[in-house]
């Protein structure tokens, strides 16, 4: 039978164990909930889909140190002789390399500067009419731009008349209507949304750029230092890279090729703290489980060892094996659950200050919950086995003289 | 009550055999009062242990109650244990962080009795020690002849066939020991069959029958009948 009152009643007789142990598992379950909610958050955030096919695309800088020679032209040259090679899909230079943590962002307004007006910031990307299919993002309204719509930028006399958007972005510049056809303002420069596209990450994907608001914006001006993109048919990747570097030398002499690195790559390189972080929270949960197991284990066999007679005696005076389980089954677990109705407390606490401080999102009670029985049952196989050896103590040990 | 017939205990090591009892032979009667003496290693304790079914024997027959205790399981056992037996220790063996009422309702509880007859007997055999005003006190706010007697009212409790008491006045003085065997004296004349080891001589001679233990055979058998000073041999 239970022997819950006798077995609290010697618990608070005989506390100072009992409640480091019940401190550990509450202090276990306060940061392990939100250690975990927050792997799950960074994984969120690692495999949130960009609407790219990172494996297929790569990019690459150039840096151009002669000086004869026209560089929209040389541009368009490059672009040019980069799709003509087997296995590309599409190139073009662009002012920003998306998931790269680079790149530019403005606030789209529904009226010109200096008006007062809504507006939403989003990154935007400069290119040509070849942006759409290099980037390989999906067009769900609307159409592309055309050839002359693209604004060669020489002395930046003009600027776009048309730009493409994510809908995500057009959602709530136009929460109740349709984007598609609206002039939108960036600074006092109108654009008509031509075309709306459905999933296109920025270059940023960290809170509130994580939200999908991009703009691709008809327009080519390149500098000394400038950006293409690639994308290939899937497998053809690296076979391309390898052919870059000669193809752009071949084409001009003057100028280096630098950064030819896989999008993906790229992503990885950009997330790499992120990822950094995860592990080390992984690490965390792992080693704090470890050590609260551990405690409780070496907490059991401690209190075995301190009351070998005293079981002897309980088997002596007709406690079965299975008796004396449970016996200990019990009292770890009425310690456990005082540290897990403490933890669960501290657990809520420490999220709302992570919330407050650290723009982390509000924990959620299923992971709380979840902590909560996965240390409970961690507890559980803690104990087991110093109870099955508390078991086997010979009743015999009650008359010998220890 | 109790029948062992050549009962032996061997302990084996890698390199030695150690014969604890051999060809041990006793018949205990309901009523008896048995004190065993015997030299240190003579094999008193074991012999104690087997009888309470607190160790396994190797050899021969043991009847508790008509019970073949050599044909059951550790369960069985345990529970023969908690109905048939109370055990008397020599260092008490109370459970420190249990008052005196908890420690007494210690075997109630392994026998499953509901909590209001508990009650009902844990009172009763602390009011028979005369410890019932303590019942809230811990074993270590007593004296070494109170905790002893929690330990009796421990062993009363479950009201066992018979009383296994190992060496009950070891650690008392000789005022606390006379009490406390006069209170087995009580429960033996109450109906209580009891055997008791111990060192003094003078004890023994107190209890009706005594049996001698020596290098794990019973050596001796004398019956002290109203006259300490004659020995009746068997």
């Amino acid at each position: 039978m239970l022997e819950i009152k006798p077995i609290f009643n010697a618990l608070l007789r005989s506390k100072v164990g009992a409640v480091l142990l019940l401190i550990q598992i509450a202090i276990t379950t306060a940061i392990v909930s939100n250690a975990a909610f927050i792997i799950k958050d960074r994984l969120d955030y690692l495999n949130q889909p960009t609407g790219y096919e990172e494996e297929n695309i790569f990019k690459f800088n150039v840096m151009t140190f002669g000086t004869d020679l026209d560089l929209i032209q040389q541009v368009e040259l490059d672009e040019a002789s980069i799709r003509a090679l087997p296995g590309v899909v599409d190139a073009v230079q662009i002012s920003a390399i998306p998931l790269s943590g680079g790149g530019s962002s403005t606030g789209f307004r529904l009226k010109p500067v200096p008006e007062k007006s809504k507006s939403i910031n989003a990154s935007y990307f400069e290119t040509d009419e070849h942006g759409l299919n290099t980037l390989g993002v999906e067009l769900i309204a609307g159409r592309n731009f055309n050839q002359d719509e693209v604004i060669l930028n020489r002395d930046y006399s003009q600027f776009p008349k048309v730009a493409l958007a994510t809908k995500a972005l057009l959602d709530e510049l136009f929460p109740d209507e349709e984007g598609l056809g609206k002039v939108i303002y960036m600074g006092d420069q109108p654009l008509k949304i031509v075309g709306v596209i459905g999933m296109m990450k920025g270059p940023w994907l960290k809170l509130e750029e994580r939200k999908d608001r991009s703009v691709i914006l008809p327009m080519v001006d390149p500098g000394k230092l400038h950006q293409f993109l690639v994308r290939t048919e899937p497998g053809q990747r690296a076979h391309v890279m390898k052919q870059i570097e000669a193809l752009m030398h071949d084409n001009y002499a003057k100028r280096v090729i630098q950064d030819l690195t896989g999008l993906d790559e790229k992503k990885a390189d950009y997330v790499a703290e992120d990822r950094l972080m995860m592990r080390m929270l992984v690490v965390l949960i792992s080693v704090l489980v470890l050590v609260t197991a551990l405690g409780i284990f070496g907490l059991t066999l401690f209190n075995i060892n301190k009351r070998t007679k005293q079981i002897g005696t309980r088997r002596a005076l007709g406690a079965r094996k299975s008796t004396i389980i449970q016996y200990f089954v019990v009292e770890n677990g009425i310690i456990c659950i005082a540290g897990l109705i403490l933890g669960v407390c501290g657990a809520v606490l420490l999220g709302q200050q992570l919330m407050t401080h650290y723009s982390v999102p509000l924990l959620s009670n299923w992971y709380i919950a979840t902590t909560a029985l996965l240390v409970f049952a961690m507890s559980i196989l803690a104990v087991i086995g110093p109870a099955r050896r508390a078991a086997n103590i010979a009743p015999s040990i009650a008359t010998r003289t220890i | 009550m109790l029948k062992m017939n050549n009962i032996s205990k061997m302990y084996q090591t890698e390199m030695v055999q150690t014969h604890a009892l051999r060809d041990f032979n006793l018949h205990v009667e309901e009523g008896e009062f048995i004190a065993v003496t015997g030299p240190s290693g003579s094999g008193k304790t074991t012999f104690l242990n087997i009888a309470g079914m607190l160790e396994p024997f190797t050899g021969g027959d043991y009847l508790l109650d008509g019970i073949d205790v050599g044909k059951l399981n550790d369960n069985q056992r345990a529970d023969l244990r908690n109905q048939k037996i109370g055990f008397i220790f020599q260092g008490f063996n109370l459970i420190p962080d249990l008052n005196l009422y908890e420690n007494v309702e210690v075997p109630l509880r392994y026998r499953g009795i509901k909590a209001a007859e508990r009650k009902r007997r844990i009172e009763q055999c602390l009011e028979q020690v005369g410890l019932a005003s303590r019942a809230k006190h811990l074993p270590q706010q007593l004296s070494g002849g109170q905790q002893q007697r929690v330990a009796i009212a421990r062993a009363l409790a479950g009201d066992p066939r018979f009383l296994l008491a190992d060496e009950p006045t070891g650690n008392l003085d000789s005022l606390m020991a006379r009490q406390v065997m006069e209170l087995l004296e009580q429960i033996n004349r109450d109906g209580a069959t009891i055997i008791m080891v111990t060192h003094d001589a003078e004890l023994a001679r107190r209890a009706p029958r005594n049996i001698q233990v020596v290098d794990g055979q019973l050596a001796d058998f004398t019956l002290y009948q109203g006259n300490p000073n004659v020995a009746v041999g068997a």
